[in-house]
């Protein structure tokens, strides 16, 4: 890998950890890191004259989603394949684990609004995961750019 | 990314027309996102500073938090994924040398300045939107020197 593309990565690392934190600020913003206030924010609550989320409103969030989620993990995980990790069984275990607590982050809503409460642990907990994959990723790759 | 392991991409016949395409519809993105803004977010320091604040004379609303949020998300995501396939085509024709490599830089770091100045100028202070413009055009004009010395490249070099 020349330097220049060494530079576009870590560029790219930084652009990925102001997604995370946005991503982690709207969270916070419109739903909100409790069990309770995830339920609240799709079953809907009269008290704060919130209205329930209904199927094809959360189809609408997530369509694009579905589509961004695959080719951020897919850029930025195939970087690795790129360094010395890339036939270690953690890097195999993060591949799938990234791609798993995304589809359920994206998903779990769907169980939500049928008043399986469940989901809403795993909307938090998937999310969570998540954030910490991409985290982890990026710090695997900014290292081996780094000191490799 | 294969074309970054082709030998010799100005005479591969196969990827000289798909890459052009991205250079020409990356062009068209950059300078449509400037009109776009124009028309709905702002360019300039006083329509951002109305859309994000209001505007009590004209009755105007400010952006709530999470519209705000919303669309700074989505910026990131589009100007990480425009920059990073830009820059790795032009660091592959542009042989990423002196002057270029100072651009590429440029077209990163103002990209990634505007970004966090437009969070700042939202929650922390209003002087950040002067920031936000500057480092907003500097990073549209250094993107789209890329795409054009990279398809002056493939057709004239």
């Amino acid at each position: 890998m020349t330097n220049a593309y060494k530079y576009s990565i870590i560029y790219f690392l930084a652009f990925s950890l102001l997604l995370m934190i946005s991503g982690v600020l709207l969270f916070e913003y419109k739903i909100g890191f409790s069990v309770e206030q995830i339920s609240s924010y799709y079953l809907g609550d009269e008290d704060k004259f919130m209205n329930p989320q209904t199927s094809s409103g959360i189809l609408k969030i997530i369509t694009p989603h579905i589509f961004a989620f695959g080719l951020f993990i897919m850029v930025l995980l195939h970087f690795l394949i790129f360094t010395k990790k890339r036939s270690s069984k953690i890097l195999k275990a993060v591949i799938y684990l990234t791609f798993l607590s995304a589809i359920l982050e994206l998903l779990s809503p769907f169980g939500i609004i049928n008043s399986i409460e469940f989901f809403a642990y795993v909307k938090l907990l998937s999310f969570i995961i998540f954030e910490l994959l991409v985290l982890f990723s990026s710090w695997l790759l900014f290292r081996s750019i780094v000191y490799e | 990314m294969r074309f970054t392991l082709i030998k010799d991409l100005k005479q591969d016949s196969m990827m000289k027309p798909i890459l052009s395409g991205l250079l020409l519809f990356t062009l068209l993105y950059l300078i449509s996102d400037i009109f776009v803004k124009y028309s709905s977010f702002g360019v300039f320091e006083e329509t951002i500073k109305t859309t994000l604040f209001g505007n009590e004379d004209e009755f105007l609303d400010p952006i709530t938090t999470s519209a705000f949020l919303e669309f700074w998300h989505m910026e990131i995501f589009f100007i990480m994924m425009i920059l990073l396939t830009l820059s790795a085509v032009f660091i592959r024709l542009s042989g990423a040398k002196g002057f270029n490599i100072i651009i590429v830089k440029a077209v990163m770091i103002s990209a990634l300045i505007s970004l966090v100045a437009l969070l700042l100028s939202f929650f922390v202070n209003a002087v950040f939107v002067q920031l936000y413009v500057l480092s907003f055009f500097l990073w549209h004009i250094c993107a789209f020197y890329m795409s054009l010395y990279s398809l002056i490249k493939f057709y004239y070099d």
